[in-house]
């Protein structure tokens, strides 16, 4: 619709996966260099039915919009800005545009800057680009993805600031060590991703993961070199066992562990997930929002299952107890017995929503027992979610978006570390208590909240 | 995005009013593939910002300043009794309360969800039917809608879908089934949610109505049971019965109004554009004024004067701005009342409530803070349409019921005393105090006709913040209406002894007793730009056509010929969903009167 | 007849008072109504204030008045609010006297009618008690309440019974408001009634079957702040 009155557009948030990388190294420095020439791609040549809309798919798929397109902004007009350490660098411009976007680029170079990290001028990407994922990228997938950057996007005659990085991390010589030592070759990554399953379903599901979906980016450990640990199901148990912490919220594993993985999840439930952000499991907050928000939900449902079933097949990282419920707690707070620390704060301002038995409601609430995020080792993503509230967005798959709201003002370090620990030890959650410290740490580095306006409007 | 200062482009469709009757014209006429363009008076409101949890449970703000309600310093009405008094104006919102901004009304309701019986919608035909004509009182304008059950009954069933509503059904399809209201007609399906929980309050009086041989049924709450998805796709959670509906913005998302359930899907639509802060000053009408042109309006945000032109429009604002906004644009006759001629303003009528108390023994606790707005046990037995009014000697009737919607503390000091006890003190504290914790309310809530001296029209003093002059209500009880509230009111008493009440304090209207517009008595107004069958005594055809302008439609309780004893939410969607079908099936096909005058 | 600026502006008696409402409370948090200092009210006017809210809802067996509460400074604060000034009203003229079923017809703001009713108030004390309001004792107190109650008072153009109305209104408000707002003075006002404040979830206790709740209240949150003006005016942005 449109808003004829006074409000600012919804912000988009920066995603995970690029404010994960953009904190060690630093951003996609795709872009136009050197001299002018003819269009790589000719505009009046005549194009196979359908080979856009693929392209666009691809597009949706690999979430390029993430990091491209600003919001309120022409469509992969870049200039996007991540604020680093280091300085400030800013998302190119990846529309045809033959000065200021990709223009020239022939199919052969596009293709190179994608999957292998190697601009057209031959310097290397900063590796928030997920070209090591990228790699994976079937030739025809790359051509669809090449035809619509070239025919189905608006060229933008407008060039993002110059990156503010200082001098030695300005210089992206280095990055070609990186790449060599842990971007795998084309030909490589795709033998490793295509051969693993006979399954058709589960060989889609391996590759939208592994390849243009780049799960890996944010869901699997890091070294310290900042290289994903495993990049396969094949690399073994790490592929997908969880990320760091980034901007203050855990990256949970996606593997079958039965209390902090997606061992209860069905099929459906990761289907439901990342087709409309809420699961009668668990909905999403943090950076998986601006995820589903660009990209999943719009994948084609054969996509989401063979996604979820390949998920499904992920053999646990670690093993633990299978989680039952427990009704100790909510028959305690039922015969209002609230002397446990965390129950009082629980009972006022929690339960409204998420019940006294922790269970929610549907997919509006989501619930707190048995819920993987809530019993995550690192429990930073429940005392951020309490600090600062969070909403889920209004998707064309679900028009309607729940908020939660901040507590940060409301409670203190000391009730929300006993309430957490509360939420993680009770109804059958069995995650280690939470220290007073350790929530301070929290409040202390919080994002700057949602602004009415940018809150959801049901 | 536009700009707020750029003139919006021209829509097929027009809608003033963004609650309950605007968002369905809407959302039916975007899926129709027009381009509609709605125009709302207030501000946006999300659930978020405004029902905000727990900073929205705050009673100060919600129900006692009137936050989501009216701004009366810009508008307002005058009102007195009789037509040869000097109307006053409503200074202060008190006797009922029209919501302002998105959802309007529909936003800060309570949610009780009632369809209407076979009989409210021809009262006059079923009045002449049973007892004959001579029965209706000489100045009673007894009317028919000129729709009929039947031909709503798809419709009640659509919107009961889109509400989420919550409740029992007794048959459908013919079918006996479980234990709502045998009084209540048929229906093609059952509700789409079961019925809301009893309070203690509510399940003492179910039980009492059932021991005396009454039918009591839960009632229909637009309050969702469970949580549910509409037909759009819109996301309800589940009532908890925290008991802030009236005067709220529902925070649990679990109250049905337009900004929870019709609105997210309509924002997505790129064929729907939302301007608020546009004041509407009057419908224009081309030169054989036959034709709706567009609206004038002020973009209150930039404060300028804008005017926009569409094929179509909709006027469905809250029932007073009907009526308001008819008169000011000249459309249709004016109604006088000495000559009894015009449509516009006539059969104006309200809804007679009493509330009387029941105090159940001291180690009872009635909590009545929990509650839902639509929740709640009632009994039909003196409003169905079978109910012997023929000795009686009135027309209309009225549910009984405990509907406790949640009673907040201010609401409560403010309402105790009085009626001989002590209004403040020590007395009053204490009484005060036992009527919090032990008591319990029973209401009356019924039918009001329409008269031929109680109507709407413009005052000739006073002003809006536009210069435009205000409404003027011309409106009293009348004696058949006071019969049939002390009738009903008379079983209540029985009714509480049976409950165990240790003492009880019944409330009717008395004879003489004019309306006191500084009680709160439901904001369900009505009629105005009624509908009907004949343009002598209707505004509007069937389908909710203006006679006068036949591409305008006015959708809103402003097109009930009387009042029925239901609340009136129910049909107002039901209505708006069955005019939005007909301008589908028919109008837009061959614009023009859909019946012929 | 015009708006607030007609009102005859009687003098300030310049009698310092005698019954000091605050001495009672030896050491007290900060918060406590009793360390407040008014904005709006003279301390004169506070005076009245204090000793007229607490008649109407005295301290009693059932549990703290109208002063312990805080409801004079609740009345105080929102005399400050677009409430304090009419702004939720239809104040435009003309204004006529009508019958009461047509309800509030002056052309006074809240701050109007206290600023306008307290001083005379206090004169006709002296004048037919010899001692400001604040300084009676209870039972004479009640009965010039009773007087504004029955309209057998009146004070300029300003009825004793509407000047009452208003008065009972805010202290009653005071009394039972979220505390945010300075009155419910640590929720004694919930306590004494049993109403378990802002938790707002009553899904596991929809019918008790008579029993009571089981829990005490708890408030909204310490923010927004309900007087900053970003809370008052939310609804324009």
């Amino acid at each position: 619709m449109t808003v004829l009155s006074p409000r600012p557009t919804i912000r988009k948030r920066l995603s995970s996966a690029r404010a994960l990388l953009l904190a060690g190294l630093g951003l996609l420095g795709l872009g136009s260099s050197g001299l002018p020439a003819r269009p790589a791609l000719a505009t009046d040549s005549p194009l196979p039915a359908g080979l856009i809309e693929e392209g666009h798919y691809q597009a949706v798929l690999g979430d390029c919009a993430a990091c491209h397109t600003q919001p309120g902004r022409a469509p992969y007009s870049g200039g996007m800005p991540f604020k680093l350490p280091i300085g400030t660098i800013y998302s190119t411009n990846i529309s045809p545009d033959p000065v200021h976007g990709i223009g020239r680029y022939t199919e052969a170079e596009f293709a190179r800057a994608v999957q292998l990290g190697i601009r057209k001028d031959g310097s290397a990407l900063y590796p928030a680009m997920p070209y090591p994922s990228y790699a994976r990228l079937s030739k025809a997938d790359i051509h669809a993805l090449y035809v619509y950057f070239q025919r189905g996007v608006a060229p933008q005659p407008v060039s993002p600031p110059p990156n503010g990085l200082i001098w030695p991390l300005s210089m992206r010589w280095p990055l070609h060590i990186w790449r060599w030592l842990f971007s795998p070759s084309i030909q490589s990554a795709q033998l490793r991703t295509n051969n693993q399953f006979s399954d058709p379903v589960l060989a889609r599901g391996a590759y939208l993961v592994e390849g243009p979906g780049h799960c890996g980016a944010c869901h699997s450990p890091r070294s310290i070199t900042l290289n994903e640990k495993a990049q396969t199901a094949k690399d073994g148990p790490l592929f997908l066992s969880g990320g760091g912490v980034v901007e203050q919220w855990v990256v949970p594993s996606l593997r079958q562990e039965n209390r902090t993985g997606l061992g209860r999840w069905s099929e459906q439930d990761i289907v439901d997930f990342l087709r409309t952000g809420r699961a009668r499991t668990g909905a999403s907050f943090g950076g998986m929002t601006p995820v589903i928000v660009h990209s999943a939900h719009a994948f084609k449902d054969d996509d989401l299952h063979a996604i979820a079933r390949y998920l499904k097949q992920l053999a646990p990282a670690r093993k633990e107890t299978p989680w039952v419920y427990d009704p100790t707690t909510t028959e305690r707070l039922r015969q209002a017995d609230l002397s446990q620390p965390g129950a009082q704060t629980y009972v006022d301002r929690c339960a409204a929503c998420h019940r006294t038995d922790g269970a929610g409601y549907g997919t509006v609430f989501p619930p707190l027992a048995g819920n993987p995020v809530v019993m995550t080792d690192d429990a930073t993503s429940l005392i951020h979610i309490i600090l600062a509230g969070d909403s889920t967005h209004a998707l064309p798959t679900t028009p309607s978006a729940f908020a939660m709201p901040s507590f940060a003002d409301t409670l203190s370090d000391k009730e929300i570390a006993d309430l957490v620990s509360f939420i993680r030890q009770s109804w059958g959650n069995n995650a280690r208590a939470v220290k007073e410290g350790t929530v301070r740490r929290i409040r202390q580095n919080l994002p700057q909240l949602e602004t009415p306006a940018q809150l959801p409007k049901n | 995005m536009p700009d707020e200062t750029s003139t919006p482009t021209r829509p097929d469709v027009l809608i003033i009013g963004g609650g309950w009757a605007g968002s369905i014209m809407a959302k039916e006429l975007t899926e129709a593939g027009l381009n509609v363009t709605m125009l709302e008076r207030g501000h946006d409101h999300s659930t978020a910002v405004e029902g905000t949890y727990p900073g929205s449970i705050d009673e100060l703000r919600g129900a006692i300043r009137k936050r989501l309600f009216q701004k009366l310093a810009r508008t307002s009405l005058t009102i007195r009794n009789r037509p040869d008094q000097t109307a006053l104006p409503y200074r202060q919102l008190t006797a009922f309360l029209p919501g302002e901004g998105v959802g309007g009304a529909g936003l800060h309701w309570s949610g009780c969800h009632f369809r209407a019986t076979e009989d409210d919608l021809r009262l006059r035909s079923a009045t002449i039917e049973r007892y004959g004509e001579n029965f209706i009182p000489k100045d009673m304008h007894l009317q028919d809608y000129g729709v009929t059950y039947g031909e709503l009954e798809p419709f009640f069933d659509k919107a009961e879908k889109v509400f989420g509503t919550s409740g029992e059904a007794s048959s459908v399809r013919g079918q006996k089934t479980g234990r709502g209201n045998i009084f209540a007609p048929d229906r093609s399906d059952h509700f789409p949610l079961p019925p809301m929980a009893d309070t203690f309050s509510a399940s003492v009086f179910r039980a009492a109505a059932t021991d005396m041989g009454y039918h009591p049924f839960s009632i229909p709450a637009a309050n969702a049971s469970q949580p549910y998805t509409n037909p759009y796709g819109c996301q309800m959670g589940p009532c908890n019965f925290c008991g802030y509906c009236s005067g709220y913005a529902c925070y649990l998302y679990s109250k049905a109004s337009p900004n929870v359930n019709i609105l997210p899907a309509l924002r997505q639509d790129r064929r729907f554009t939302l301007i608020t802060q546009a004041q509407v000053l009057e419908i224009m009408l081309d030169d054989t004024h036959k034709k709706a042109t567009g609206v004038r309006y002020v973009d209150l945000s930039s404060r300028t004067e804008k005017t926009l032109e569409a094929d179509l429009v909709i006027l469905s604002a809250f029932q007073l701005h009907n009526v308001h906004l008819m008169l000011v644009s000249g459309i249709g006759q004016p109604y006088d009342p000495v000559t009894q001629t015009g449509t516009i303003g006539r059969n104006f009528t309200y809804q007679t409530i009493t509330s009387s108390r029941v105090w159940l023994p001291e180690d009872r606790f009635t909590s009545q803070f929990v509650g839902a707005g639509g929740a709640g046990v009632a009994i039909d037995d003196f409003n169905h349409p079978g109910f012997d009014r023929g000795r009686l000697g009135f027309i209309g009737g009225s549910p009984i019921w405990v509907n406790q919607a949640g009673l907040k503390p201010i609401a409560a000091a403010q309402g105790s005393g009085g009626k001989g006890a002590p209004r403040w003190g020590s007395a009053y504290k204490s009484a005060m105090i036992d009527q919090y914790r032990h008591s319990l309310g029973i209401d009356a809530h019924g039918s009001n006709m329409a008269y031929r001296d109680v109507y709407l029209d413009l005052d000739p003093t006073w002003t809006n913040a536009y210069g435009q002059p205000l409404l003027r209500m011309t409106f009293t009880w009348k004696d058949n209406d006071i019969r049939m509230n002390q009738h009903v009111v008379s079983h209540i008493g029985d009714i509480a002894h049976a409950m165990g009440a240790t003492r009880t304090s019944l409330n009717s209207l008395q004879p003489g007793q004019p309306f006191d517009s500084r009680v709160y008595q439901t904001t369900h107004l009505n009629g105005g730009v009624i509908m009907g069958e004949n343009p002598k005594t209707s505004a509007l055809n069937r389908y909710l056509q203006s006679w006068d302008v036949p591409n305008l439609f006015v959708i809103g309780s402003s097109a009930f010929p009387q009042g029925m004893g239901y609340n009136p939410t129910g049909l107002v969607a039901a209505l708006a969903y069955w005019s939005a079908h007909h301008i589908r099936r028919t109008y837009l096909r061959n614009p023009g009167p859909m019946v012929s005058a | 007849m015009g708006g607030a600026a007609s009102l005859s502006s009687v003098p300030l008696l310049s009698r310092t008072a005698e019954a000091e409402p605050d001495k009672k409370a030896p050491k007290v948090p900060e918060n406590d109504p009793a360390h407040y200092k008014p904005t709006f009210f003279s301390q004169e006017e506070y005076l009245f204030l204090c000793h007229a809210c607490e008649r109407i809802f005295p301290q009693d067996e059932n549990g703290p008045g109208a002063q312990a509460l805080g409801a004079p400074r609740f009345i105080d604060r929102q005399m400050s609010t677009p409430y304090g000034f009419g702004d939720l009203w239809y104040m435009k003229a003309p204004f006529h006297e009508g019958p009461p079923e047509l309800g509030y017809q002056l052309p006074y703001n809240p701050r109007d009618l206290y600023r306008g009713t307290i001083t005379p108030i206090n004169t006709h004390c002296l004048m037919t008690y010899n001692a400001l309001f604040a300084a009676l004792p209870p039972d004479r107190q009640d009965e010039v309440l009773h007087d504004m109650e029955n309209n057998r008072l009146r004070f300029n153009d300003i009825p004793g019974a509407a000047f009452f109305e208003q008065l009972r209104t805010n202290t009653l408000e005071g009394a039972f408001a979220d505390p945010a707002y300075g009155g419910n003075h640590d929720m004694g006002g919930w306590k004494m009634m049993g109403f378990p404040g802002a938790r707002a979830d009553f899904m596991d206790w929809i019918n008790q079957e008579g029993a009571p709740y089981p829990f005490g209240p708890v408030g909204m949150p310490a923010r927004p702040d309900p007087y900053s003006s970003a809370f008052q005016t939310d609804e324009e942005g």
